[in-house]
């Protein structure tokens, strides 16, 4: 099997083949990242192709030190993160609409709208995982969705390996402390008091 | 009653893997990134023949051909040619924001307020012809709020392509319709805060001072805060916090 290097240096030559190649080989990955990053697979593919595109166009700047997954990745989370700034920037005016409206829209589904999860998702988690801070949240997704080191993680989000497992640590704890509190307190029951479910 | 702990070090840790198990791509996705490349427009060639004109104080006109009066000193000179050079930045998605002052003064009262207004629309942003109509004090005044913006001698740098219909349809536009789409795309596609990896310094895309970075130290984030939270810190020239606050 060609190695991804030899495809990239041929990508860089405007190898079409080349690059559907690569591209198809990197392509779940990277939708499943930018879709549980995003909340809906067409947001998601759009930034895919997004990166894609960049990927092919800025071949010809890849230097072969880096591995080109770690590559990949790094302009691939560079184009979700923007969606998401661009996302906060309009949803802090969708909330000022809404809190005049007087619905809590914004406040029930932070990722913007009712986007749905994805099929069969478990709810709990992504809900949970909305709470943790994004620059972890995205450290999350990388490492679960093909298992990258903590070097590898380090070098996506131009970090230090130290910072990377502080981040790591630090979303999971969130995660488990937010599970943990929507078990105990189950979301349909109202609670009654102080101290309900205990 | 003891307080059970529910979600065990394996318990989130198998979940997380479950939410994150990679689901198939669409087979057309890569032949569609292809054809994306297949277009055949290129704002370079735009900032190759745009002419600019500039007062001492600023920016007056920016036209797609045509001839621009001579310069009539050395500042307006300088203004004009740094404009070009942050246009072709801008089109080129290596720039979020101008530099070049604008100058306004020449223009009618009325196109004065709503150009000054829309000048204040942050990147990648879009607002509707009724708001700025609003904004400006004269909420009737929509439609005239179109005619100032399709008059707007200084496209682009003041951006009259971030105000839309209120239903989202596209209204009009003075370099024509598929160049207001382009810039939406262009702007959509162009990040706005970028860290570099080596110094570790976060700036707006187009600060002079990150445009020393190279390729591969290029990190975007989300907010400053964001960049902070890993250690990151604001640049000094280019301001960061202070942009993103608008």
């Amino acid at each position: 099997m060609t190695t991804d290097r030899e495809l990239m240096h041929r990508v860089a030559q405007k190898d079409e083949q080349a690059f559907a190649e690569l591209a198809n080989r990197y392509s779940a990955r990277l939708l499943t990242m930018a879709w549980r990053l995003l909340g809906n697979r067409a947001d998601a593919e759009d930034a895919v192709q997004r990166a894609l595109l960049r990927l092919y166009l800025s071949a010809g700047s890849y230097r072969s030190e880096w591995a080109v997954s770690t590559w990949l990745y790094r302009v691939a989370t560079n184009v979700c993160v923007d969606e998401i700034r661009r996302r906060r920037s309009r949803s802090s005016l969708q909330k000022a609409v809404h809190e005049e409206a007087g619905d809590g829209q914004g406040l029930l589904f932070p990722w913007g709208g009712g986007a749905a999860p994805g099929p069969a998702q478990n709810l709990d988690l992504h809900r949970a995982l909305a709470r943790v801070p994004l620059e972890a949240r995205i450290l999350l997704a990388l490492r679960y969705v093909d298992g990258l080191s903590y070097q590898e993680l380090a070098r996506v989000r131009g970090i230090s390996v130290n910072t990377v497992k502080s981040q790591l640590a630090r979303g999971k704890m969130i995660l488990r402390s937010a599970l943990t509190d929507r078990r105990r307190r189950p979301r349909t029951a109202v609670r009654i008091g102080k101290g309900a479910g205990e | 009653m003891t307080t059970r702990t529910f979600s065990t070090h394996d318990e989130l840790e198998n979940s997380l893997i479950v939410h994150f198990r990679p689901v198939p791509a669409a087979t057309d996705l890569v032949r569609r990134t292809l054809d994306g490349l297949r277009d055949d427009f290129r704002p370079e060639r735009f900032a190759e023949r745009v002419q600019v004109e500039a007062t001492e104080r600023g920016i007056s006109m920016l036209s797609p051909g045509g001839q621009a009066r001579p310069p009539a000193s050395q500042a307006s000179k300088r203004l004009a040619a740094k404009a070009r050079e942050e246009l072709f930045e801008y089109l080129e998605g290596r720039r979020s924001f101008f530099s070049v002052p604008v100058d306004f003064s020449g223009m009618p009262a009325f196109q004065r307020k709503v150009l000054e207004r829309t000048y204040r629309i942050p990147f990648g942003e879009t607002r509707s012809y009724a708001r700025i109509a609003q904004e400006i004090g004269n909420p009737r005044a929509v439609r005239a709020v179109g005619t100032a913006l399709g008059r707007n001698p200084i496209p682009i740098i003041v951006p009259c392509h971030r105000v839309l219909r209120s239903d989202g349809g596209l209204g009009g536009y003075g370099l024509g319709l598929p160049m207001k789409t382009r810039l939406l795309g262009l702007e959509r596609s162009t990040p706005v805060l970028e860290g570099c990896a080596t110094t570790g310094i976060v700036c707006r895309v187009g600060c002079p001072d990150a445009m020393r970075m190279r390729e591969d130290s290029r990190v975007v984030f989300a907010s400053v805060d964001d960049a902070r939270s890993v250690g990151y810190r604001p640049c000094k020239v280019c301001r960061p916090s202070d942009a993103t606050l608008s």
